[in-house]
């Protein structure tokens, strides 16, 4: 197959196009000018997304197993034996996605144990697991403008 | 609401029946408004006749989008009450006159006044010293705060208790998380971390709900006007001023920041409050908590799009406020847990 433009560049040409092209022809803070500009800034995350949405979730997800292992929690043990038993290694969007989810929950639960417990250095090796998440995320985010309101 | 070219003629035909004794009732403008986050808006200009006098007046309408564009339910007829409480007990917002249930006016929508006072955002972008508006905002949240439960509609729910409350909005997360299409475990992180980190209890009260800039007004003299009261309810006041900067970290100017001392010595003289009950670790901790609300929602409308039950672009776009919310969660949080540290050792 054609991987040449990427998904991205032909995203952000998209995303030019309606900025220089289509934007200017509408009425600043009309409906229609605020729904243009709002696709653009989701059109932008979407680029980002198709570059990087699978690496991310794979690297993301593999630090998770990790870090959650040898957590004394039955509700963390159960989320992480959920994830083991999920097919492994499918690279298909849906497939890398519901693995991510399956270690995401298992996440949330160590989070919760961490804080029932008390145990600091635990809260802090799991809140660094959310910083990297967060981080990507708002690498989609982009800069955040919040066409449309006021 | 939902057609703007019928609107003149069901508009007249409405006052002509709410108005006691209108007659002559005429529509000179109607105009689809932009800026309502969840509901449509329109400005018009009416006129008619009352025991031989003209009356002119500008109403702005509140109504309902349709269900499949809606990203937010929430009801028109408590939103009505509840502006008409807020009007009574001397709170700066423009006052509600008529209410329909969807019957004449098509969708659910309250006749407000149109007020001519300024944006706050538009204010902001011209004013030199934003600073001078941080009193006249501990004012404008005090204004609402302090009014007595027994003076709000009956509608409203009433905790058992502000602790009650407190625990219910913690774990009000941990069901979003559980709720949504995918794991979020960064909603749990901030029940779990909110849970162990509790603030001095304050009384119930009313709170807005969406308390930040666009839903503000200035008059020319300096004091704040509060607009759209469709997430109020009762709460903990707190909640109102963590929410505001909260907003503010996305699309500053943060007014409380800008003098966090002055804001929150105002606002306790006018509230009664002590230092250890609002000062500005505990708005940090209500920048996380009092969001919740809008959270969930946003959330709600991002799944129903995802599932196909919601076909408006504006929740998946909203709903990336969310993200940028939760790298301000884990930042705040840790500052503030160093700062107890601190404190503790002290």
């Amino acid at each position: 197959m054609y991987v040449r433009p990427s998904t991205e560049q032909i995203i952000e040409g998209a995303c030019r196009e309606l900025d220089e092209q289509v934007l200017p022809l509408l009425d600043a803070g009309s409906p229609a000018s605020v729904l243009v500009q709002q696709m653009v800034q989701l059109l932008r995350g979407c680029a980002v997304r198709a570059a990087h949405e699978i690496a991310w979730m794979h690297e993301e997800t593999a630090a998770i197993v990790e870090a959650v292992a040898g957590i004394d929690d039955d509700a963390t043990a159960a989320a992480l034996a959920a994830y083991r038993a999920a097919p492994a290694g499918g690279l298909h969007l849906d497939e890398v996605a519901h693995r991510y989810d399956l270690a995401s929950q298992a996440l949330g639960a160590a989070v919760e144990a961490a804080y029932r417990s008390g145990d600091v250095a635990q809260q802090e090796s799991l809140r660094a697991l959310l910083r990297a998440r967060s981080a990507n995320e708002m690498a989609v985010v982009g800069a955040l403008e919040l066409v449309g309101r006021g | 609401m939902l057609h703007p070219s019928e609107m003149p003629a069901r508009l007249a035909a409405f006052l002509a029946a709410e108005v006691p004794g209108a007659g002559e009732v005429a529509v000179h403008s109607y105009e689809v408004m932009t800026g309502g986050y969840s509901r449509l808006l329109a400005r018009a200009e009416v006129s008619w006749r009352a025991g031989g006098d003209e009356q002119r007046r500008t109403f702005v309408l509140r109504g309902d989008p349709p269900p499949e564009r809606t990203l937010i339910f929430t009801d028109r007829r408590t939103e009505f009450e509840v502006v008409r409480a807020m009007a009574a007990n001397g709170v700066l917002t423009p006052d509600a006159h008529h209410f329909d249930d969807g019957g004449r006016l098509a969708t659910p929508t309250i006749l407000l006044d149109f007020s001519p006072a300024t944006s706050l955002l538009v204010d902001l972008a011209g004013r030199v010293a934003p600073v001078e508006l941080t009193r006249p905002l501990a004012e404008a949240a005090a204004s609402f705060h302090r009014i007595p439960l027994t003076e709000l509609p009956a509608r409203l729910e009433r905790p058992a208790s502000a602790e009650a409350y407190l625990t219910d909005r913690i774990d009000e997360w941990r069901r979003t998380a559980a709720a949504h299409v995918e794991a979020l475990p960064i909603l749990q992180y901030v029940a779990a971390w909110l849970d162990a980190h509790r603030p001095a209890p304050v009384p119930l009260s009313l709170i807005h709900g969406d308390f930040q800039s666009s839903n503000l007004m200035v008059t020319a003299d300096d004091r704040i006007v509060v607009l759209d009261w469709e997430l109020a309810q009762i709460g903990d006041p707190r909640e109102d001023l963590g929410y505001f900067k909260a907003v503010a970290q996305a699309a500053p100017p943060d007014l409380i920041g800008l003098d966090e001392s002055a804001f929150c010595t105002r606002y306790n003289e006018l509230m009664g409050f002590s230092d250890e009950q609002v000062n500005p670790a505990v708005i940090a901790y209500f920048l996380i908590l009092g969001v919740i609300g809008t959270v969930r929602r946003l959330l709600e409308a991002g799944a129903a799009f995802s599932r196909g039950e919601n076909t408006s672009l504006n929740a998946v776009f909203n709903a990336r406020n969310v993200m940028f919310g939760q790298s301000m969660w884990l930042q705040f949080s840790e500052q503030l847990e160093q700062a107890f540290a601190a404190a503790k050792e002290a």
